[in-house]
C-alpha cells in the first residue's frame, strides 16, 4: 500500500507541476525527498547495500557498495574471482587497496578529513542538510539531459586541496516534473564533472536510481537491501599481519 | 484504489491526447545529448584580453580572452579550464572582489583592444561560487565592451565599472558607471559625448575615494579606424566619482588617442600613463609622482608608441614602482622608473595584458595575440601555456582523407591543417604550418596533395606541395592595363569542383586560374561599388597611422562555384554587391537590388551554392561594422530574382551571421554561424535552435560539412576548431518521429575501423588535446520524455536473439547517441592471486546484422545495425574466419580452464570444511586438498603481486595472453602463434586428464566418504557458472 501511495504521489506531482511556480529550494528538496518514499522513511534508514556492476565495453565488473548512516562506507569490485576492497571508511581511517600489490594502504591525511566531512550526508547530503551546516540555493530552472530542471547549489564545508582549503559546491538538478535529482556537478581539478541518475525504482518504500552515469561510465544497480547486515571487520583497515 | 489511480491518469493525459499540436523542439530538448568536440589546436592559442591573479592564493589565476571565454588555472597556471562557456565568448576584463577573492568573480564582457577583428560582448555578469554559476548584471546590455571593473576594497558593494562601448558606432552607454548596492542599481558618474569611452578605472591603492579614469575618443568603420580626439583625457575624482577634474598639467595641447593607465601599488602618488598626441615626440610614457598634479616626459620608443589601440597597457610590479611593464609587439620592461627600456623574452608578439606574480616579481604571465605565456626569470625567458585552445580562425575546408583533416587560417597565427583524428587524440604535433602572417583560407586541392594559403590581403598566396615540401607563391599579380587590384583583408579563394585545378581569387575582380595559379585571368568587371570614399586606407588609424591593409574596402569576399554547373559562379563584396554569372564569367547580373530587408552596403559575408538546384543559393550578411548586428539570411531558387527571409526570432537579435552551410541531402536543414554561437532549423528556417551542447556562443566564422562522415566543422573565432560529429539523424527530425515515445535513427552500414598505432605522450601532460571521433558503432535514437524512472536497458544481440553484450543507454530527452565497439563480452577467467590482463579482452563480432534492442519499462523496442570489415583490411577472408574461429577456441579453452579451477576450488573447501570439522575423515580429504593444490599451482598463479613480485606465467596466464593476442589482432593467426597454441593444447589436455585421475583416485575416496556421512559437495554447471559473469 505504501508503494501505491508513494506511487500516486509522484503521478499527482507529474499531473500539478508544470503549474505550479515559485519554488523554494526548500520546497523541492522537501517534495524530492517526499516523492522518493517520505522524510521520515529516510530517517529510519541506517545503511544500503548496492549489488552493482560497473559497464566498460565488454566487460562488466561486479560491484559491492555499502553505504551506512555513521558515515562507514566501503566500495567492493571484484576482478577475475578477486575481491577488491576498491575503498573502505569506517569512520575515522580511509583505506584503499593497492593494485600493484593488493594490499591495503591507508588514504593520505587530507583525503581522509575530507571524507570525514561527509559523514552524516546520508541518505544523502540534501538530507537534513541544515544541521550540517551546509546552505542550498535555488538557481532558477535549466535543461539538463534534454528537459527542464531546478538547479540547486548545495555549499558544504570547505575541503582541503594540497595543503589549501577549497570551497565545496555542488550543483544538483531537479526534474521539474518528479522533482527527483537527474544530475549533479561539482568541479575535481578544476573540471565540471557531471553524473546523471536515471531508472528510479523502488525499495520497500524508498526510491533509488538504478542508474548512474559518473563522467562517462555506467553503474547499474542489480539490488538494494536496506539496512544490510554489516560487520565492523568489513570497513576497518586489516592491520598487516 | 488502482481504478481510480489510472483514472487520474488518464485524465492527466487528455490535454496530450487531444491536441494535435505540432511539437517543435528547440535546443537541448532537441539534440539530446548530441555533443560536440573540440580539437583545437591550442599549440598557438589565441588572442589574450585581460589576466587576473588571485589576491592571496598564488595557485588561483583568470585569463579573459579575446573570443574563448573566462579560463580558470587552479595550479598557477600550469593548466586552464574555461568557466564561460554558457555566454558569450568575447573579454573585456576579469576582476576578482578583493573581499572574497575566492567567490565572487567579475566579467565584463566584449574586448577592449580594438582591432578589425574583434568580437562583441553583451553586458556584465558576475558569479559567486568561484565561476560555476553566472548572473547578468542588468543595464550593461548594449555596453558592447567593458574595459574596467574596480571595486572598493573596504566595501564589496561599490563597485565602478569602465564602459569602452560600440566600436562602429555612436553609443551613450560608455563612460564610467558605479553601485553602491553590489549592482542592483547603478549611476552613470562620468559620460562625455556617444564617442568617448572608458578605459582603465583606476582606484588609489590607499585611499578607495581616490579614482583615475582614461577615456578615449575612437571609432571604427569596414573602411578606416580612427583613434584620438579633442575628447580623450585622463580625469580624476578624489570624491568617489562625484567630481572630476581634468589632469593633464605637462601634456602636449591638442588632440589626445588612446590612454594606457597605471599607479603603483607601493606608491599611491606615482602614476604611469603612456600617451597618443598630436606631438610624435611627446608620444608614449609619462609619469607623475605628485597624483596626478604634473607630468613629466620620459620615453617614445617604439615599444612605448606602437599601435596604442591594440597594446595601451601598462603594469608597476607591486613591489617596486620604478619596475614597469608594457604591453605591445614584444613587450618592455624598465627597472629604472620608465626612463628606459628592453624588450621582453621571445614569446608569441603582441603583448596585451602582463602581470607580476603576486609574491615574486621574477615570475611574469603575458597575455599575448597567442595565448599566455610564463617567466620564471623576470621576463627573459617565457614558455608557453599549452592548453588553452583559443585559435581564432576566419575559415576552414575540410578534405576527404580518412581521417578528414582540417584546414584553415588563424589571427596572427598563421594557416594549419591537422587531422580530425588522431591516436591519443588530437594534440600539438598532429598540427602541420602552412603559411605565415595572418591565415586565412586554406584549401586543398581536390585531387592532388596540395594545399592553397594566403596571408593577409593576398599579400601572399602559397601553393604548396605536400609530398615534395615545395613552396610557390602564386598570387594574381597586375598586368599592364589593369587597374590597382583591392583585395580584401580576408581574400576570398575557392577550388573548382568541377575542374580539380581550377582556382579562383576575389579582388575587386575575379580571377581565374585554370593551372592551380600560375596564370590568371580576370573574368569579371569590378563586381564592388567601387566608392573611393571607402579606398583611402592610408590616413587610416587617426593620431597614429594604422594603415595595416586591415581596412581595405570595396572588395569581393565570397567567390561560390555551383556544385551543379561550373559556368554558376556568386560573388558577394563586403560593400553590399551580390553578383552571379551563369555563363562563367561572361555577363554577371547585379542582384543586389532583389535583396530583401537587407540595408544598403551590408557585408555580404559568405554565399553558399547549393546541390539541391542550380539557381539555388543562400546568402548571409552582416552589418557589425556600421554597427548593425542583426542577423540577416536570405535564401533564392531563381538565381537570385528573388530572396526569400530565413531568420527566424529563436535567433538571438545581436546574432550577426557570418556563415551559412546546407545539408546536402536534407534542404530544410541548415546550420548557421553567427557571433553567438551555432544555430540548426531542420524546417528551412522557420525555427531555428541554439545548438549548445559543449558548443559555447562562440563566433563561428566558417562551417564546412565533412561529406563522407556528414560531420559538421566549425571554425570559430576564438575556440579552435569545434565538430559535431555525423548530423545524419538530424536530416530524419520530422512531426512523425518527434511524436514517438522511441525512435531509432537509420544509420549506414559502420566500417569496423582495424586501425591502430601507439600514441606515447610523455611531455604532453599540461596538453591540450582534442577528442577523437569515436570509431565506434553509433546507435543514435531519439526519446520524447527523459527516462527516469524504472528501468531502461541496451543490449546487442545478434539476429537469433543471444545476448551478445551490454550497453549504457543514454536517458535524455531528444537524441541520445550509444556506442558501440563491436565487442561482445571478455570470456570469465580461473580466479587466481593476481590479475591475467589477457581476460580483459572481449572479441569482436564478425560483420553482418545485429540487434539492438531497448528495453524500456514493459516496453522492448528494436533496431538493426549492420557492421562490416574494414576495406583497408591487411588479412584474406579465409585468415579473418580463421581468426575469428581461434578466437573462439581460445575464449571456450580460457573459459574451460575457469571451470576446471572452479572445481577445484569448490573441492578444496569441502576437503577444508572436512578436515576442520571431521576428524574421521581429515586423510582422505587431506590427500585430495593436496594433489589439488599440486594440481592448482600449475594451472595458476597463487603467489606474488601484480607488478615486480609477479609470480612465474602459469598455463592460464599464457594461455590468456595468447587469447588476447589473437582476439585483438587484426591480421592473420600467426605461425608462432599456432605453433604456442598446441603447446598450450597439449599441456591442458594434459592437466585435464591429471584432474580426472585425482577425481578418480582421491576424489572417489572423498566423495565416498562425503556419502557415508550424508554430506554433498554441491558444484555448479558449467552453464550456470559461465553465466555468472
Amino acid at each position: 500500500m505504501k508503494t501505491l501511495k508513494t506511487l500516486f504521489i509522484a503521478l499527482f506531482v507529474v499531473a500539478i507541476a508544470p503549474v505550479a511556480q515559485a519554488q523554494t529550494a526548500d520546497e523541492i528538496i522537501t517534495a524530492y525527498f517526499e516523492n522518493t518514499g517520505g522524510m521520515d522513511a529516510w530517517g529510519e534508514l541506517e545503511g544500503v547495500k548496492m549489488i552493482a556492476s560497473a559497464n566498460a565495453q565488454g566487460m562488466e565488473i561486479p560491484v559491492e557498495i555499502y553505504q551506512m548512516k555513521d558515515g562507514r562506507q566501503m566500495v567492493k569490485i571484484n576482478l577475475q574471482g578477486q575481491e577488491i576492497t576498491q575503498f573502505a571508511f569506517d569512520g575515522e581511517t580511509m583505506w584503499t587497496t593497492n593494485f600493484m600489490t593488493g594490499e591495503a594502504e591507508k588514504s593520505d591525511a587530507e583525503t581522509t578529513a575530507n571524507m570525514k566531512q561527509t559523514v552524516g550526508d546520508f541518505p544523502n547530503p540534501f538530507y537534513n542538510y541544515a544541521d550540517h551546516g551546509y546552505s542550498v540555493e535555488l538557481l532558477g530552472t535549466e535543461t539538463k539531459e534534454g528537459t527542464e530542471t531546478y538547479k540547486i547549489k548545495l555549499t558544504q564545508q570547505p575541503t582541503m586541496k594540497d595543503g589549501k582549503e577549497e570551497d565545496n559546491i555542488s550543483y544538483h538538478y531537479f526534474d521539474t516534473e518528479n522533482m527527483v535529482i537527474i544530475a549533479s556537478e561539482s568541479e575535481a581539478n578544476g573540471q565540471m564533472m557531471t553524473n546523471t541518475m536515471s531508472d528510479y525504482q523502488e525499495i520497500d518504500g524508498l526510491y533509488f536510481p538504478f542508474d548512474m552515469g559518473m563522467a562517462g561510465q555506467n553503474i547499474t544497480i542489480k539490488e538494494i537491501i536496506l539496512n544490510p547486515e554489516v560487520s565492523d571487520t568489513m570497513f576497518a583497515f586489516p592491520e598487516k599481519k | 484504489m488502482k481504478k481510480l489511480f489510472l483514472t487520474i491518469l488518464a485524465l492527466a493525459l487528455i490535454p496530450v491526447g487531444t491536441q494535435a499540436q505540432e511539437i517543435t523542439l528547440k535546443g537541448k530538448e532537441l539534440f539530446g545529448d548530441m555533443k560536440a568536440r573540440h580539437i583545437g589546436p591550442a599549440l598557438m592559442s589565441g588572442r589574450i584580453n585581460d589576466l587576473e591573479l588571485h589576491p592571496t592564493n598564488s595557485r588561483i589565476m583568470y585569463a579573459g580572452t579575446a573570443g574563448g571565454g573566462v579560463w580558470k588555472s587552479s595550479d598557477g597556471g600550469a593548466t586552464y579550464a574555461p568557466i564561460f562557456d554558457d555566454h558569450v565568448q568575447s573579454i573585456g576584463v576579469v576582476t576578482l572582489d578583493p573581499n572574497n577573492p575566492d567567490q565572487v568573480i567579475w566579467v565584463g564582457t566584449g574586448e577592449t583592444w580594438t582591432r578589425n577583428s574583434v568580437s562583441v560582448g553583451d553586458g556584465l555578469y558576475r558569479s559567486t561560487d568561484g565561476g560555476g554559476t553566472w548572473k547578468e548584471i542588468p543595464g550593461f546590455e548594449d555596453s558592447e565592451r567593458i574595459a574596467s571593473v574596480v571595486i572598493n576594497p573596504d566595501n564589496s558593494d561599490i563597485v565602478y565599472v569602465g564602459v569602452l562601448g560600440a566600436l562602429w558606432s555612436d553609443s551613450e552607454d560608455r563612460g564610467v558607471y558605479k553601485t553602491t548596492d553590489g549592482g542592483k542599481t547603478w549611476n552613470k558618474i562620468l559620460y562625455v559625448n556617444p564617442s568617448t569611452g572608458a578605459g582603465d578605472v583606476l582606484m588609489d591603492p590607499k585611499n578607495p575615494n581616490t579614482l583615475y579614469v582614461s577615456m578615449w575618443e575612437f571609432r571604427r568603420s569596414g573602411w578606416g579606424f580612427n583613434s584620438g580626439g579633442e575628447n580623450s583625457a585622463i580625469y580624476k575624482s578624489t570624491d568617489a566619482g562625484k567630481t572630476w577634474n581634468k589632469i593633464h598639467n605637462g601634456f602636449p595641447e591638442g588632440k589626445l588617442g588612446r590612454i594606457g593607465l597605471a599607479v603603483a601599488p607601493s606608491d599611491a602618488n606615482r602614476l604611469y600613463a603612456v600617451l597618443e598626441t598630436e606631438d610624435k615626440t611627446k608620444n608614449g610614457l609619462w609619469v607623475s609622482k605628485d597624483a596626478g598634479s604634473s607630468w613629466e616626459h620620459l620615453n617614445n620608443d617604439f615599444g612605448l608608441v606602437v599601435r596604442p589601440f591594440y597594446f595601451s597597457r601598462i603594469t608597476v610590479d607591486p613591489r617596486n614602482p620604478d619596475i614597469i611593464l608594457k604591453g605591445g609587439l614584444s613587450g618592455s620592461i624598465s627597472r629604472d622608473g620608465g626612463k628606459t627600456f628592453k624588450n621582453l623574452g621571445n614569446m608569441h608578439s603582441d603583448i596585451h595584458d602582463i602581470v607580476f606574480h603576486i609574491n615574486d616579481s621574477d615570475i611574469i604571465y603575458s597575455g599575448t595575440d597567442g595565448g599566455v605565456y610564463r617567466s620564471w626569470n623576470g621576463g627573459t625567458t617565457f614558455e608557453i601555456v599549452e592548453n588553452l585552445p583559443l585559435s581564432q580562425f576566419y575559415h576552414i575546408s575540410t578534405d576527404n582523407a580518412e581521417p578528414y583533416n582540417v584546414y584553415g587560417g588563424l589571427q596572427d597565427n598563421g594557416s594549419w591543417w591537422g587531422p580530425s583524428s588522431s591516436p591519443g587524440g588530437v594534440e600539438a604535433r598532429d598540427w602541420n604550418s602552412v603559411g605565415a602572417g595572418d591565415g586565412f583560407r586554406v584549401l586543398k586541392h581536390p585531387t592532388k596533395n596540395i594545399i592553397y594559403s594566403e596571408m593577409q590581403g593576398a599579400e601572399n598566396v602559397w601553393r604548396y606541395d605536400v609530398d615534395k615540401n615545395r613552396t610557390k607563391t602564386i598570387q594574381p599579380l597586375p598586368k599592364k592595363g589593369d587597374a590597382e587590384l583591392r583585395f580584401n583583408w580576408n581574400a576570398p579563394m575557392a577550388v573548382s569542383a568541377h575542374v580539380p585545378d581550377r582556382f579562383y581569387m576575389g579582388s575587386q575582380f575575379v580571377h581565374k586560374s585554370d593551372d592551380m595559379g600560375d596564370t590568371w585571368t580576370i573574368i569579371s568587371p569590378d563586381l564592388t561599388t567601387n566608392d573611393p570614399n571607402k579606398q583611402d586606407q592610408s590616413k587610416s588609424g587617426g593620431l597614429s597611422v594604422d594603415n595595416s591593409g586591415a581596412e581595405n574596402h570595396t572588395t569581393i569576399f565570397t567567390i561560390a562555384e555551383s556544385p551543379l554547373d561550373q559556368n554558376v559562379l556568386w560573388v558577394g563584396t563586403d560593400d553590399g554587391n551580390v553578383q552571379v554569372t551563369q555563363d562563367g564569367g561572361k555577363n554577371w547580373n547585379n542582384v543586389t537590388p532583389n535583396l530583401v530587408g537587407i540595408p544598403a552596403n551590408t557585408w555580404v559575408y559568405h554565399i553558399e551554392a547549393s546541390v539541391h538546384g542550380k539557381g539555388t543559393a543562400y546568402a548571409v550578411f552582416e552589418g557589425h561594422t556600421t554597427g548593425d548586428m542583426k542577423p540577416y539570411a536570405l535564401k533564392t531558387t531563381d538565381f537570385g530574382k528573388t530572396w526569400k527571409n530565413i531568420i527566424s526570432d529563436d535567433i538571438d537579435a545581436k546574432a550577426f551571421v557570418r556563415n551559412i552551410q546546407e545539408d546536402y541531402e536534407n534542404e530544410d536543414l541548415l546550420f548557421l554561424g553567427t557571433e553567438f554561437g551555432l544555430y540548426v532549423t531542420v524546417d528551412g528556417g522557420e525555427n531555428w535552435s541554439h545548438f549548445t551542447n559543449n558548443m559555447p556562443p562562440v563566433a563561428v566564422h566558417f562551417i564546412d560539412m565533412q561529406k563522407e562522415t556528414n560531420d559538421i566543422v566549425m571554425g570559430t573565432h576564438g575556440r579552435g576548431v569545434i565538430i559535431i560529429d555525423d548530423i545524419s539523424p538530424l536530416r530524419e527530425v520530422n512531426q512523425n518521429i518527434l511524436s514517438k515515445d522511441v525512435h531509432f535513427f537509420e544509420t549506414e552500414p559502420v566500417t569496423m575501423v582495424e586501425q591502430g598505432g601507439f600514441s606515447g605522450n610523455f611531455g604532453a601532460e599540461t596538453q591540450f588535446v582534442g577528442n577523437n571521433k569515436p570509431t565506434s558503432a553509433r546507435i543514435i535514437y531519439y526519446l520524447k520524455k527523459r527516462h527516469t524512472f524504472g528501468k531502461m536497458t541496451m543490449e546487442i544481440q545478434d539476429m537469433e536473439g543471444n545476448t551478445l553484450t551490454k550497453l549504457s543507454p543514454g536517458k535524455s530527452k531528444g537524441i541520445n547517441v550509444v556506442t558501440w565497439g563491436f565487442n561482445t563480452t571478455n570470456p570469465k577467467m580461473a580466479a587466481a592471486k593476481t590479475l591475467s590482463f589477457g581476460g580483459f579482452t572481449s572479441p569482436r563480432v564478425p560483420e553482418g546484422k545485429y540487434k539492438v534492442v531497448l528495453t524500456k519499462g514493459k516496453d522492448t523496442y528494436e533496431h538493426i545495425i549492420e557492421t562490416k570489415y574494414d576495406d583497408t583490411a591487411i588479412t584474406t577472408a579465409a585468415d579473418r574466419k580463421n581468426q575469428e574461429k581461434m578466437t573462439q577456441t581460445m575464449f571456450d579453452m580460457v573459459e574451460d580452464l575457469a571451470y576446471v579451477v572452479y572445481e577445484i576450488g569448490e573441492m578444496q573447501t569441502k576437503a577444508q570444511d572436512v578436515i576442520d570439522n571431521n576428524p574421521k575423515g581429515e586423510k582422505v580429504a587431506q590427500n585430495l586438498y593436496d594433489a589439488l593444490e599440486d594440481l592448482r599451482t600449475d594451472l595458476v598463479v597463487t603467489t606474488g603481486d601484480n607488478y615486480v613480485a609477479s609470480a612465474e606465467p602459469e598455463l592460464r596466464e599464457r594461455m590468456g595472453e595468447l587469447y588476447a593476442n589473437i582476439a585483438g589482432s587484426y591480421d592473420r593467426v600467426t605461425g608462432a602463434q599456432m605453433q604456442n597454441y598446441e603447446l598450450i593444447k597439449e599441456e591442458f589436455e594434459a592437466e585435464k586428464k591429471r584432474f580426472a585421475e585425482i577425481k578418480n583416485k582421491e576424489g572417489k575416496k572423498f566423495m565416498k566418504f562425503l556419502e557415508k556421512n550424508e554430506m554433498e559437495l554441491e558444484v555448479e554447471s558449467k552453464e550456470e557458472f559461465l553465466s555468472d559473469k
